[in-house]
């Protein structure tokens, strides 16, 4: 997928993340995470927001993640829900996600 | 559209609505705002269209102000704070902001509310102590940029700058470059990005960079939002030339002093004398205190104020080049500017050229 333009999922609230999706400035794929718990799950939540943005064929794009302890679940459906808003998709092939 | 909250909602027991108001159509509401404004020791700025308000049973306790990629104006009831009211109110903002295409922001706020902040996401860059403090929420953005400038140092033991709007490109431009230029082993020229100038950037960044032509020791750099912008200082933009009094310089000098010029080894900084424009004499005015006087971390830097270069018996100023424009006066026009901005007034702005085939 190729992202367009700028796009959020998620709110600020507990037990929830904040996903920001932005078209690269140089054709790379740069993921800044920040979370209350970036010690104990930083790993993880980057493995699982990677896994999320491959599934979708996200090769350039910048994302940042702002953690408020989601669970693994709601982290993934946030970037989803992120990337296609950035992309712009009308029509979803739900067999990727 | 705002995402709902995962999971069970644990202020269900909060009777809480919130509404976005564009004060241009609702202006009943503008008092209502100004009055929580002012209770948690803010101001209503008067530039703020768009609000995300909050009330309970009627009773405004929290509003958000949104100017394009700038929140400011935020305040909470006392007797909310620290529940998650703060929380919803920011994410219904965030949201709001990225529906009108804006997912990077900045945001004001006192500096005790900084922390405050950091639970919307948003991290601070610059503060004047006691008085504001400029946050952003995305952290890959200043960095990012102060390391593109960092590939652009010189040697040298005098590294000036200058900022140019060049609304447009004349003469006394010119003379202030190559004054400052003989002065220093190297200059850095910035050039304003916002297009809220009569000539768009495009066309003032390329007359500027013709103009300057020949000046060997020179490098024009784009402009950005951290360089005299609606972010870092709005006052400089506004068209109500009035509020000049409450434009507020500081928060775009310690951007410069704190990041700019330490990327670039910057220690002096060329401006012109200011007779005609009030808000750009007072910004001059200001640059020596925020960027000499003031106690810092950074570096200070040295001000140098050039005099306009004077024609015939005139400082030659960009807002004149305007008016005669207005009236179609090429003639004085060629005067004041070099030839490559004559021939680009002249073929955007002269009389219609007669058809070719008569």
């Amino acid at each position: 997928m190729d992202i367009i333009k700028e796009a959020i999922a998620g709110t600020l609230e507990s037990s929830d993340v904040l996903v920001k999706v932005l078209p690269s400035q140089d054709g790379s794929l740069t993921l800044h995470v920040q979370s209350e718990v970036i010690k104990q799950f930083g790993k993880q939540i980057r493995a699982s927001v990677m896994q999320t943005l491959d599934a979708l064929s996200v090769q350039a794009a910048t994302v940042v993640v702002s953690d408020k302890g989601a669970l693994d679940c709601i982290i993934r459906a946030r970037v989803q829900a992120a990337v296609l808003r950035a992309a712009g998709a009308q029509e979803i092939d739900w067999s990727v996600l | 559209m705002t995402d709902a909250p995962p999971g069970i909602d644990l202020n269900a027991d909060i009777k809480l609505d919130f509404q976005t108001i564009n004060l241009q159509e609702v202006p009943e509401a503008k008092e209502e705002i100004r009055d929580l404004l002012q209770e948690n020791g803010l101001d209503l700025d008067e530039q703020v269209d768009i609000f995300v308000v909050c009330r309970e049973h009627g009773r405004l306790v929290g509003c958000a102000g949104l100017d394009r990629d700038v929140i400011k104006d935020v305040a909470v009831d006392p007797s909310l704070r620290g529940t998650a009211v703060s929380l919803r109110l920011g994410s219904r903002v965030l949201a709001l902001a990225a529906d009108r295409g804006h997912a990077d922001l900045f945001l004001y706020c006192r500096p005790e509310h900084v922390d405050w902040f950091r639970g919307w996401a948003f991290h601070p860059l610059v503060e004047v102590p006691g008085v504001m403090t400029l946050l952003e929420n995305n952290p890959l953005n200043l960095p990012k940029y102060v390391e593109r400038l960092s590939r652009e140092r010189r040697p040298g033991k005098r590294i000036g700058a200058i900022v140019m709007n060049a609304n447009p490109f004349t003469l006394g431009h010119r003379f202030l470059a190559e004054k400052a230029a003989e002065n220093c082993d190297w200059l850095h020229l910035f050039v304003v990005r916002e297009d809220a100038a009569q000539f768009p950037y495009a066309d003032r960044f390329r007359l500027i960079t013709e103009g300057l032509a020949g000046i060997a020791n020179l490098t024009i750099h784009h402009g950005s939002k951290y360089i005299i912008s609606r972010a870092t200082f709005p006052g400089y933009f506004l068209k109500d030339r009035s509020m000049i009094e409450h434009s507020f310089s500081a928060i775009d000098l310690l951007m410069f002093r704190e990041h700019i010029a330490p990327a670039l080894g910057i220690n002096c900084r060329y401006v012109g004398t200011e007779p005609f424009d009030a808000t750009t004499n007072s910004y001059n005015t200001s640059m020596k205190h925020w960027l000499w006087d003031v106690a810092s971390a950074s570096p200070p830097i040295q001000t140098v104020v050039v005099e306009r270069l004077i024609i015939d018996g005139l400082p030659v100023s960009a807002s004149t080049v305007r008016a005669l424009l207005a009236g179609e006066n090429f003639a004085e026009i060629a005067r004041l500017v070099p030839a490559t901005t004559l021939e680009y007034l002249e073929k955007s702005f002269g009389p219609a050229r007669e058809p070719a085939s008569r």
